[in-house]
């Protein structure tokens, strides 16, 4: 069997693709303008930072970067299409020939494209409203080759590909929406418009089933194009469907070539990649640290400031104390106080942990001399001559003093930190 | 002094516009210039926006009957640019969509100001119409194909088409995107010196709209392509000769010289405008805005498909040869190979026009009436573009000016220079206008 997918995700933009109006307006028909109504004698504009979301993307997902993109007008009539064609790239497009790493294997990516929306249609029983909204919002297009060959390989790809947007800022709680390809015979069938994970796994169940039936009478499959019928669970004959011919795609002459080179891309983040390195080198389960990090950039943050300091399953349980109390936005010095209670087995509750943010002393520790942390701090510090080179670049690499100081002495990690920030100030002249 | 400067210094009464208008009506009844006149004009030098360019607040149809009632809430670019020296006079006249040589396809064609019997030239007929019966007025006209050199040939006026780019196409109803310009129609060069200026650079509503220099780079000479040259009618050719020993006799030097690729002009053009139409039409659904068939508990099929019969029978055949010649299996036949034939054409023509311009008649053939092009093929008809389409289609500026009459009825030359040195043609013209007067049969509006 081969599973492949297209898959839309909106960009995380304010404003729409081709006009300034609003891409997150509530009220149906209110962010609309002419553009975005294809009202005769508009004329697209890009916005052009969806050219450095999408190039980060096609980089994250190992693409070839083309130096210059342009658009292409795909045609075919339906209501919620105002221009009846819309704006999607081929040829052109972001990055093409990339692939994704997961655990049972490569998945390749064909393209990543940029394209615009169409309106959102409701359906009533007897009734359909057009939202104008939708119109023209920025989405990425990923298409995969066809190498998924189960389930379970599918999900572990949507899994990592939803990370990966989740670490490039694209908001993966709006469910992003796939076209899925089936083939259990060599006839591919295209179930258009799937919407979450649950919906596609359902879909995708179907299908097999659906297809394999079929076999079993000695049917032929045939290429089609379905949708799915979320009630019922099924994949459902179309009643419309286009093909390439129809689709009559020309340039989009509005638009001209955009030139990619001096688009700044943002560094991917594999977390599933983090997870699995940590695992071996601190000698912990990967499935937890997963669970963790993949999707949540805070818990990664501090995982990260405080893995040299500290033991992987003190560092856990005190991300975990987080989540658990719902606490956001705690600075590394305030974490390494918590870490401290918890490497002493103290209970941490959420006003432990307030009062740790309010600055407010927490019993508990014993009192050290100033002199004798100070020379400890320096000691270490002198000990490595890279430290404070490094310090210079990344102001969290110097964390682990303050946990090992402060957990040889039961001292307050605060107090700690304090006397690293005056021995870095008067001993070494860094600030 | 240009007609504009003029307009302004001379004393009005405040009657003037009412006057005008009651004049332009009555006028309108036998040469149908206008598909709208604005009579609540009361100030400033009097345009005209071709119908497919929008102006705020009034109807833009492109002649067409599925635009009926569209009234757009935007003023194109250039229409903004003009200012409040210039005072919004009506909507013109045109060829469908300006699908048309002519001007015949419309509801009500457009007539030739020197006569009611023979045909204007189109797309823009109204444009050129307009100019040719007014004594104080600028026409804000659209080229695509040749759309404005044509009908300023037949009406004996001055149409610029300037280099593509150079004027925002925002508020502009598309027919080929990527050919389509706003220019100008008026009385002289100087107005349209003086206009020009206005219209000129970027919008961030039109992404192809370029902030570029524009030079002034002056050719001695003057190329002739033999190619272009065998398709003049005889009654053409004679009078064209003698322009060229006129103007040799004020100094250009005459090359003739052989452009193959230039047969295949009007090839190009036809499956590049048309793919592009045939997108750009898609969008007429008679469902937001327009004509609107039937109600909307019809299926969505039949819905549009009912509002899209009422398109004339030149836009269906343009959507049905532009739908064709950019499906799947046979674009990489004809779409694609005239993207690449264009850029071949671009190069070879650019490669004339940087030691000189070149000049040829506008069009091939005398002004016919009216009652002969309804009797044209498809074939013949989309023929008599061979001379301004190689412009168009190279987005080059070009400018068609009146330089000999025959049997009453004026006839153009059509002078092209590279892009971007559009003020030099200009220049050319306003020297030439200074050894020949045009003639003009209405001065509706004169002082």
């Amino acid at each position: 069997m081969r599973i492949g997918l297209e898959v839309h995700v909106a960009l995380p933009l304010k404003s729409k693709l081709f006009c300034s109006c609003s891409s997150s307006a509530e009220e149906p028909n209110t962010a609309i303008c002419p553009i975005c109504m294809g009202f005769p004698g508009s004329k697209p504009m890009l916005n052009e930072r969806a050219l450095g979301i999408a190039k980060s993307i096609a980089a994250a997902l190992n693409c070839r970067l083309n130096d210059f993109i342009s658009f292409v007008r795909k045609v075919y009539f339906y209501p919620d299409l105002p221009k009846s064609y819309q704006i999607t790239q081929i040829g052109g497009a972001v990055g093409t020939g990339g692939y994704v790493q997961t655990a049972s294997g490569r998945v390749g990516i064909v393209r990543v494209q940029i394209e615009e929306d169409p309106a959102r249609i409701i359906r009533g029983d007897d009734y359909t409203l057009l939202d104008f909204n939708r119109s023209g919002i920025g989405l990425v297009e990923i298409v995969t080759e066809p190498d998924m060959t189960d389930e379970g390989g599918m999900k572990e790809f949507i899994i990592e590909l939803k990370s990966i947007l989740y670490y490039l800022g694209v908001d993966i709680d709006q469910e992003f929406k796939v076209d899925l390809n089936v083939s259990t015979s060599g006839d591919r069938v295209e179930t258009k418009n799937v919407t979450g994970m649950a919906n596609i796994v359902n879909a995708l169940r179907y299908e097999i089933k659906r297809q394999g039936v079929m076999a079993s009478k000695g049917q032929r499959i045939g290429m089609e194009t379905r949708s799915y019928d979320e009630a019922g669970m099924k994949t459902v004959q179309s009643r419309e469907k286009e093909t390439e011919e129809e689709y009559g795609f020309i340039y989009e002459p509005d638009l001209g070539e955009y030139d990619m080179r001096k688009v700044e891309t943002e560094t991917a983040v594999y977390a599933s990649r983090i997870a699995h390195e940590y695992a071996k080198r601190y000698d912990y389960s990967e499935s937890t640290l997963r669970e963790l990090i993949m999707f949540n950039r805070e818990a990664l943050a501090l995982i990260d400031g405080a893995k040299g300091g500290h033991r992987m399953q003190n560092i856990v349980n005190a991300v975990e104390l987080l989540i658990k109390y719902r606490k956001t936005g705690i600075n590394g010095r305030d974490f390494e106080s918590m870490l401290g209670l918890v490497e002493n087995g103290a209970a941490v509750r959420k006003e432990t942990i307030e009062k740790i943010e309010r600055g407010e002393g927490i019993s508990g520790y014993s009192a050290v001399s100033e002199d004798e942390v100070n020379k400890e701090i320096a000691d270490i510090i002198r000990s490595n001559a890279r430290l404070l080179e490094d310090y210079k670049r990344d102001r969290k690499v110097l964390n682990f003093v303050i946990g090992r100081v402060a957990k040889k002495h039961n001292a307050d990690p605060r107090y700690v930190s304090e006397q690293l920030r005056k021995v870095l100030r008067d001993v070494f002249k860094v600030e | 002094m240009n007609s504009i400067e003029e307009f302004n210094s001379l004393e009005k009464k405040e009657s003037y516009y009412p006057r005008l208008v009651e004049e332009l009506k009555r006028a309108n009844g036998e040469f149908h210039a206008f598909n709208l006149i604005n009579e609540g004009i009361r100030a400033g030098f009097p345009f005209s926006a071709k119908d497919n360019i929008c102006v705020r607040g009034f109807e833009a149809t492109c002649s067409s009957k599925i635009l009926k009632g569209y009234v757009p809430n935007f003023s194109a670019t250039a229409v903004s640019r003009l200012g409040s020296a210039f005072g919004f006079l009506g909507k013109t006249n045109m060829d469908e969509f300006g699908f048309g040589t002519f001007g015949i396809n419309s509801e009500e064609p457009a007539r030739n100001p020197f006569n009611s019997d023979y045909v204007t030239g189109g797309s823009s007929s109204g444009a050129a119409a307009a100019t040719a019966l007014m004594k104080y007025h600028v026409a804000l006209a659209v080229s695509t194909g040749g759309s404005i050199s044509s009908p300023a040939s037949f009406c004996g006026v001055v149409g610029y088409t300037p280099t593509y780019g150079l004027v925002s196409r925002y508020g502009l109803i598309d027919y080929g995107n990527s050919l389509d310009r706003i220019g100008i129609i008026a009385r002289s060069a100087g107005d349209v010196r003086h206009t020009c200026g206005l219209l000129r650079g970027t919008d961030r509503y039109d992404s192809t709209c370029v902030d570029h220099n524009v030079a002034s780079d002056g050719k001695k000479t003057l190329f002739v392509i033999n190619q272009l040259n065998e398709v003049l009618d005889e009654r053409i050719r004679a009078p064209f000769e003698s322009l060229l020993g006129k103007l040799e006799n004020l100094g250009y030097v005459v090359k003739r010289v052989d452009l193959d690729i230039i047969g295949k002009a009007v090839g190009i053009y036809y499956i590049i405008s048309s793919a592009e139409a045939s997108t750009n039409l898609a969008r007429y659904t008679g469902f937001k805005y327009g004509y609107q068939y039937g109600r909307f508990t019809e299926y969505y099929n039949d819905f549009f498909s009912n509002a899209r019969a009422e398109f004339g029978i030149e836009a269906k055949r343009r959507i049905i040869l532009g739908t064709f010649v950019r499906s799947a299996s046979v674009r990489g036949k004809y779409y694609d190979k005239a993207l690449r034939a264009r850029r071949l054409l671009i190069d070879r023509m650019k490669g004339l026009l940087k030691d000189g311009y070149i000049i040829s008649p506008t069009m091939p053939i005398k002004t016919p009436k009216i009652r002969e092009v309804r009797e044209l093929t498809p074939l013949q008809s989309y023929a008599t573009d061979a001379l301004t389409v190689p412009p168009n289609l190279c987005g080059f500026p070009h400018i068609s000016f009146p330089f000999d009459y025959i049997d009453g009825m004026p006839i153009g030359a059509q002078i092209i220079t590279d892009h971007f040195n559009d003020d030099a043609i200009i220049g050319f013209v306003e020297e030439w206008e200074r050894h020949f007067k045009y003639r003009f049969k209405h001065n509706l509006g004169a002082l």
